[in-house]
């Protein structure tokens, strides 16, 4: 008898084992649904279950039902964005190329090279970098945004810009990097941000317009007990960098000169910022 | 640590995947783009506003003015998953413009079929905010985690929040009437970016357990939040 119960137990388990076994080995990807839901899959069964709802209607359907439910969990973490983030943002948006449309939008599009990227490879720069460290992250695609808008010019101003983009990625990624923007009325204005470490700024003129006949709009750093100093001329919405700018910098502003600039601002500012709130202007 | 274009080209943009799926939001919380930036769910009424399945095929066209708007519609609730997921400012403020830049780029890929746009940002940002906080814990940043679990949860820690509130706190309210066990299996997956293995390990239940508390958690949050609707 003790044998017996020993067996049937030995042999429930041992069914019990190739159950599990079996199981495991032909596991239904679209049980995978909830944890895909949830991000909760690691990346090499993401793919697996994203291959699968190509095929499977039902966990497609299935994995949209969650999706609502995952919407509440994050709306409900909704907090206030710092408020810096929002020129940072923007001034990065104005710099920064977007992705042509792809033809097809299903999930394995992402890893077929799109133009930008096939651009990027070839100086040898990844046209769409993804998180690295920290704050680079950011950064290197805001430059290889101005890279890839560089890349479609064929002009000799190529290298020029590409150093732009460093440059631009540079200030961004100060520590220190703080942004301030102002607007007048009629929507015209400038952002910027800047790094009193690196004593350096990124200017974003918008809504200026194109200046009069035979006129350019230039750009000047206004400075305590100092002539103003130009940081030259403007070309549309471009960024523009300042180098070398001194504690005593205390406003940037925008004049019209006649074409080609002036030595000295020869016309009152058309909009103007102060630098105060982003640590300089002392 | 900063290299100019120090990506690693191996990787594919947008994380381990891609966010392609969705529903609509719930109409009754309908976002206000007149709030501003600091919008939350919570407030508003329908129909009266442009919401961001309007902005976001426009912002895919190179509209910055509708990428603004846009801004003014997900920046918090991008900004408060980012932090929620990762609970430190700073590394969430860098996320969250990882995700807001990629939004500008990529707005092309959004495909209204698949569902809402705010669902489409939302499932960037949390993938964004889990694949940053694997790598940490992966770098071995296990210890100090850990130490921060052990404060007051977020929920707690948002009350300088005065918006969207409402929604907050009918989430909340139907977390607690999940069991344990599936309080526990969802918030460590989406609000902590474990993995459901992590997740069996870390509470010692065999996978298909796991993966059914997931399930029976989410769906009675929907059952509850259906009926607070």
């Amino acid at each position: 008898m003790r044998d017996t119960g020993t067996g049937l137990l030995g042999r429930i388990r041992q069914a019990a084992l190739e159950l599990r076994l079996g199981l495991r080995v032909g596991r239904p990807p679209h049980s995978l649904a909830v944890p895909y839901a949830l991000d909760a899959l690691d990346p090499h069964e993401t793919r697996r279950f994203e291959r699968h709802l190509e095929t499977c209607a039902r966990c497609t359907d299935e994995v949209r039902a969650l999706a609502a439910d995952t919407l509440r969990l994050a709306r409900a973490a909704s907090v206030p964005a710092p408020p810096d983030l929002r020129e940072r943002i923007l001034t990065a948006v104005r710099a920064t190329e977007q992705e042509a449309p792809e033809p097809v939008a299903d999930p394995g599009a992402r890893e077929r090279r799109t133009a930008p990227a096939r651009r990027g490879r070839l100086l040898g720069v990844p046209a769409v970098p993804v998180a690295l460290a920290a704050s680079a992250a950011v950064l290197a695609l805001i430059a290889a945004g101005i890279l890839a808008f560089a890349l479609v010019r064929t002009d000799d101003r190529l290298d020029e810009e590409q150093a732009a983009a460093r440059e631009i990625a540079h200030v961004l990624a100060a520590p220190d990097a703080r942004s301030a923007d102002a607007r007048d009325a009629r929507g015209r204005g400038l952002g910027v941000v800047a790094s009193r470490s690196r004593q350096q700024a990124v200017v974003t003129p918008s809504g200026l317009g194109g200046p009069p006949d035979g006129r350019a709009h230039q750009l000047w750093v206004m400075r305590a007990g100092a002539a103003p100093r130009s940081l030259g001329l403007l070309d549309g919405e471009t960024p523009v960098v300042a180098d070398d700018l001194s504690a005593r910098a205390k406003s940037l502003a925008v004049t019209v000169e006649p074409e080609g600039g002036s030595e000295r601002p020869t016309t009152s500012p058309i909009v103007q910022l102060t630098l105060e709130s982003v640590g300089f202007g002392e | 640590m900063r290299s100019e274009f120090g990506a690693d080209p191996a990787r594919p943009p947008g994380g381990p995947t891609a966010p392609c799926f969705g529903t609509n939001p719930v109409r009754g919380l309908a976002p206000d783009p007149r709030r501003g930036q600091n919008w939350a769910p919570g407030g508003a009424g329908e129909g009266d506003t442009v919401d961001a399945d309007e902005l976001l095929p426009l912002v895919a066209r190179g509209d910055q003015k509708a990428f603004e708007e846009l801004y003014g519609l997900v920046s918090g609730p991008v900004y408060g998953l980012v932090r929620r997921v990762l609970r430190d400012s700073a590394q969430s403020e860098e996320v969250a413009q990882e995700v807001l830049l990629e939004l500008w780029r990529t707005a092309a890929r959004y495909d209204p079929a698949r569902g809402s746009a705010l669902s489409w940002v939302l499932t960037l940002a949390h993938r964004r905010a889990v694949d940053r906080v694997r790598s940490a814990r992966a770098a071995g940043e296990r210890e100090r985690r850990a130490a921060e679990r052990a404060e007051p949860p977020p929920f707690d820690q948002v009350a300088e929040e005065v918006e969207g509130t409402l929604e907050r706190e009918w989430v909340r309210r139907c977390l607690e009437r999940l069991t344990d066990l599936q309080h526990q299996a969802v918030t460590l997956a989406y609000y902590d970016g474990y993995t459901y293995r992590e997740v069996a390990r870390r509470l010692s239940l065999p996978l298909g357990t796991v993966k059914t508390r997931m399930r029976d958690g989410l769906l009675r949050l929907r059952d509850c939040l259906g009926a607070a609707a």
